[in-house]
């Protein structure tokens, strides 16, 4: 016999074992295993009693009281115990199973993997009654493991009726137990225990938007994606997906085949998507220093239009302490600089005459971007740093020198003008 | 049952039995679920629809993703916590759900809305609405509160405690259109509105953010009873039939729910247009939402009845019967194919099955089955998604278009407003503070302008009118940032 009210309600909602393969996936004749085993918990005294009426009467207003102490009704699972097998799996858990690449078969560390259960209740209609949520983060190996999470949702009728997995590593197409991007059709292929998730790559004709409405997730999963922010805004502002993702390649000016090349940070059509601007760009480098294999820039010369329409980009990967330093030339030359804390470890803006300036320090990764701005081009302030952003979200595209080939003093002649004159 | 007669005698099993069915005896029924199927049609109808642009031009320039927090300890303890527990509620798989800061991107908070609609559920007793005469959900004459909650009982829709303690669900609610309209729904259209102006009049920042985000909760919250209007039982008063008659609910919702999920719901069809907010469910031109699923689609329980039938019954004399059972006009049955015998047969109108019969031998059988539920979803899912992004359009209809010139701004009523309004205009200072210009309050017509100087030192400017046409009250807003 269960005494305590935590053994009462294991006894509740956990199914019986063997029993559970002959209920039907809808998960609505769960009441008697579920009668059973509240039958196992009558206290001997109780079952015992040959009062007639009042004892029955006890036992009936015994299994009434209990019930709202005890946790939740488990539904049963639409997917199976293991990959292998046909016995169905349950939505308690405990999970596990193992992320790989789907092109290599190589286990994948670092992906975000977030497990959510949903407990349902109603009395006629049907609503959300709880939910929660579990994340971690894959090995060297790639795998994971998810308890069966504690602290279960109590109440009359409260149900489980949902667990979903969602898998989500950058530059692959995020993995959801309940369906495939990106017709979200259902995935059959899930199971609870040595599920293996096949990460598939990103292809850059894809929609972001599209996918982050896929994803879904809680904040975890969403902190990871939240650089598919950009490129999904300018999306629903029109630009196609290709213009979000893909740029033509630009020959470097420097024939050195190590040159850096930032062509792929930034595109005519995602400084369209930020400013609106419906003009057309004469796309080339800034002409006061020359692309090297640890500097590049852009300069996107608005066609028929002055300068304040222009937007420039520059970049420096020059190792951690060379973009420290060229950080803090920046804020010494560049006019009206002010230190700000709005991207990367961190930046500045700066304002001369019709143009504003945005600068920000990625310290680990060695690297300083710039950008300027005309205020025709860029009215609001939120503009460049939406630029910003877009171009921080490319940079994995870009092939950035080796830490052994940096380490250069910081650049001269800084200057805010987008066409590069000091 | 074999291990409890085991464990008990029968006079002990028998009550027993009455006692835990009486506990358990809920049906898991199931309106469009909240958490996938409203909030997947949610999301279409968002994608559909120009709120993107509207938030774009309210100065929050990532649109739909513009992340917004809910702050919410601007509201009072009450609803802070009720708030909050419903929140708290959301599957975060859904994506809708906000972080534990607060913050969800505008979009999420719509589908949020959506799915709070149904929190908790017995919110959607208020989402019924018949076209025909503009009833919500009722149980038929003679019945009414206890009554009702006990004769619930023994159907299964409800518990002994909820008997008792006066929460069980009566079969009794407010008709759609009087539910979002009603004071005590706290996602309805007034609750919309008045954000939708806090939005932009409130002082502080995180106040005019926090009175957007109630905007957009109340705009999914509205759009989700919309939605209702797309389902069969919903228009058709049945709740006994479509939720209660079999354990596992409805059928069709749990179909529509096991296939397409959340992210596979079709795109919106067409975006739909209608006169006003009431005409996008019901009007007398048949063009509502709920008049054209209540004469296409069979529920569960508005099925024709089975008839009995012998070796010598016509045809016309099964239709006849059928069609006498009907407790609604339309769909009807004009003809059955009842040859061979034991074979499935489907009434197809409009080119969608809807309707399975066969002939048993002793009766015609009519039933809704999975290739029935198939053809409305594939029909009525795209079409819910067309008039709930239509509503949300309509709603946000009209807009401020603000221009600068020189020390001069110009504000324009745009958008589709017929009749114009008060426009109160703000200035925005650099800290974000908002205080009202002395002086504003010109009526604004369609089309036409208001002037205002630019104030010395001012950050931005910002402008409000409600103002109500033939489609309704709406509210208009805008704002500009000074170079």
């Amino acid at each position: 016999m269960l005494e305590s009210a935590g053994d009462r309600c294991k006894a509740a909602y956990y199914p019986i074992e063997g029993e559970r393969d002959v209920h039907s996936r809808d998960g609505h004749d769960t009441h008697p295993f579920i009668v059973q085993q509240l039958i196992s918990t009558i206290p001997k005294s109780v079952k015992s009693a040959h009062g007639g009426f009042l004892s029955n009467l006890a036992v009936a207003v015994w299994l009434t009281a209990l019930v709202p102490s005890c946790g939740p009704v488990v539904e049963n699972a639409p997917f199976s115990a293991r990959p292998d097998s046909l016995r169905s799996g349950d939505l308690l858990g405990p999970f596990d199973g193992m992320v790989v690449d789907d092109e290599t078969d190589r286990p994948l560390a670092g992906a975000v993997v977030a497990g959510s259960w949903a407990f349902v209740r109603g009395i006629g209609l049907e609503g959300p009654a709880a939910a929660l949520e579990a994340v971690t983060e894959t090995g060297a190996d790639g795998r994971y493991r998810l308890k069966i999470p504690a602290d279960l949702p109590r109440g009359e009728g409260v149900r489980l009726r949902r667990f979903t997995l969602m898998v989500y590593r950058r530059g692959y197409v995020a993995w959801r137990s309940d369906g495939i991007f990106p017709t979200g059709e259902p995935r059959g292929d899930f199971a609870q225990q040595g599920n293996r998730v096949r990460l598939e790559k990103w292809q850059a004709s894809m929609s972001h938007y599209r996918h982050l409405v896929f994803l879904g997730g809680g904040p975890a999963i969403r902190a990871a994606a939240a650089w598919e922010v950009q490129p999904a805004g300018l999306e629903l502002d029109g630009a196609s997906p290709t213009a979000t993702s893909e740029r033509p390649t630009e020959t470097a000016r420097v024939g050195s085949a190590s040159a850096l090349n930032i062509s792929s940070l930034l595109s005519e059509d995602e400084v369209r998507g930020v400013t609106g601007y419906a003009g057309k760009f004469e796309v080339g480098k800034l002409a006061d220093r020359a692309t090297s294999d640890v500097y590049d820039s852009r300069h996107f010369k608005a066609l028929d239009k002055p300068e304040t329409y222009d937007v420039g980009l520059r970049v420096w990967a020059i190792g951690t302490e060379a973009a420290e330093a060229q950080f803090r030339k920046l804020i010494g030359d560049l006019p009206s600089a002010v230190a700000t804390e709005e991207m990367g470890d961190a930046s500045l803006r700066a304002r001369g005459g019709d143009v504003t300036g945005f600068a920000f320090l990625l310290r680990e990764k060695g690297v300083v971007m710039q950008l300027s701005c005309g205020l025709a081009q860029c009215p609001e302030p939120s503009m460049i740093l939406r630029l910003a952003k877009l171009a921080e979200s490319h940079l994995p595209e870009v092939k950035l020198p080796s830490p052994e080939s940096t380490g250069l003093v910081p650049s001269s002649g800084s200057s805010l003008v987008p066409g590069g004159k000091p | 049952m074999r291990r409890l007669g085991l464990l008990v005698r029968p006079r002990f099993s028998l009550v027993a039995l009455v006692g835990t069915w009486a506990v358990f005896s809920h049906s898991a029924a199931r309106a469009y679920e909240p958490a996938t199927t409203h909030a997947g049609l949610t999301e279409r109808a968002v994608e559909a629809s120009r709120l993107h642009q509207v938030l774009s031009h309210l100065g929050r320039p990532l649109g739909l993703l513009e992340p917004l927090h809910i702050s919410l300890d601007l509201l009072d303890q009450d609803e802070r916590r009720a708030l909050q527990a419903r929140l708290d509620a959301l599957d975060p798989a859904g994506g809708y759900r906000p972080g534990t800061d607060g913050v969800a991107g505008a979009g999420q908070w719509v589908v949020a809305g959506a799915v709070l609609a149904k929190t908790p559920p017995e919110r959607g007793a208020n989402h019924f609405l018949d076209p025909a005469n503009g009833k919500g959900l009722h149980d038929g004459p003679g019945l009414s509160g206890f009554a009702h909650s006990l004769r619930l009982l023994f159907d299964g829709g409800t518990s002994v405690r909820g008997l008792v303690a006066g929460t069980a669900f009566t079969l009794e609610g407010k008709s759609a259109l009087n539910w979002i309209w009603s004071p005590g729904n706290d996602l309805g259209i007034p609750v919309l509105l008045d954000n939708w102006e806090r939005a932009v009049s409130l002082a502080g920042p995180r106040a005019r953010e926090a009175a957007l985000v109630r905007a957009l909760l109340a705009l999914g919250g509205v759009m989700a009873v919309l939605e209702d209007a797309g389902q069969p039982a919903f228009v058709r008063n049945d709740f006994r039939g479509a939720f209660l008659q079999r354990d596992g609910g409805s059928a069709y919702e749990q179909f529509v729910a096991a296939h397409y999920g959340r992210s596979a719901l079709p795109a919106a069809a067409t975006l739909v247009s209608r006169p006003d907010i009431a005409s996008f469910f019901a009007s007398v031109d048949g063009k509502g939402l709920a008049n054209r699923t209540q004469r296409r689609f069979f529920s569960e329980g508005t099925i024709p009845a089975d008839v009995s039938i012998e070796r010598d019954t016509k045809v016309a004399d099964v239709v006849r019967r059928a069609r006498e059972s009907l407790e609604y006009s339309s769909p009807t049955l004009s003809s059955l194919v009842l040859r061979p015998a034991q074979s499935q047969h489907y009434l197809a109108l409009e080119g969608h099955r809807v309707l399975a019969y066969e002939n048993t031998g002793t009766q015609v059988r009519f039933f809704l089955d999975d290739a029935v539920f198939a053809d409305m979803a594939r029909t009525l899912l795209p079409e819910i998604a067309g008039y709930a992004a239509g509503l949300l359009n309509h709603l946000l209809r009209a807009r401020l278009e603000m221009a600068v010139a020189g020390t001069s701004v110009t504000i324009r009523l745009a958008g589709e407003a017929k009749e114009g309004g008060a426009v109160r205009v703000f200035v925005e200072d650099g800290s974000g503070q908002r205080r009202e210009l002395p002086g504003t309050g010109a009526i604004l017509s369609p089309g036409g302008e208001v002037v205002v100087s630019k104030p010395a030192g001012a950050r931005k400017l910002a402008a409000v009118l409600r103002g109500r046409d033939a489609g309704g009250p709406f509210v208009a807003a805008g704002e500009v940032t000074l170079p």
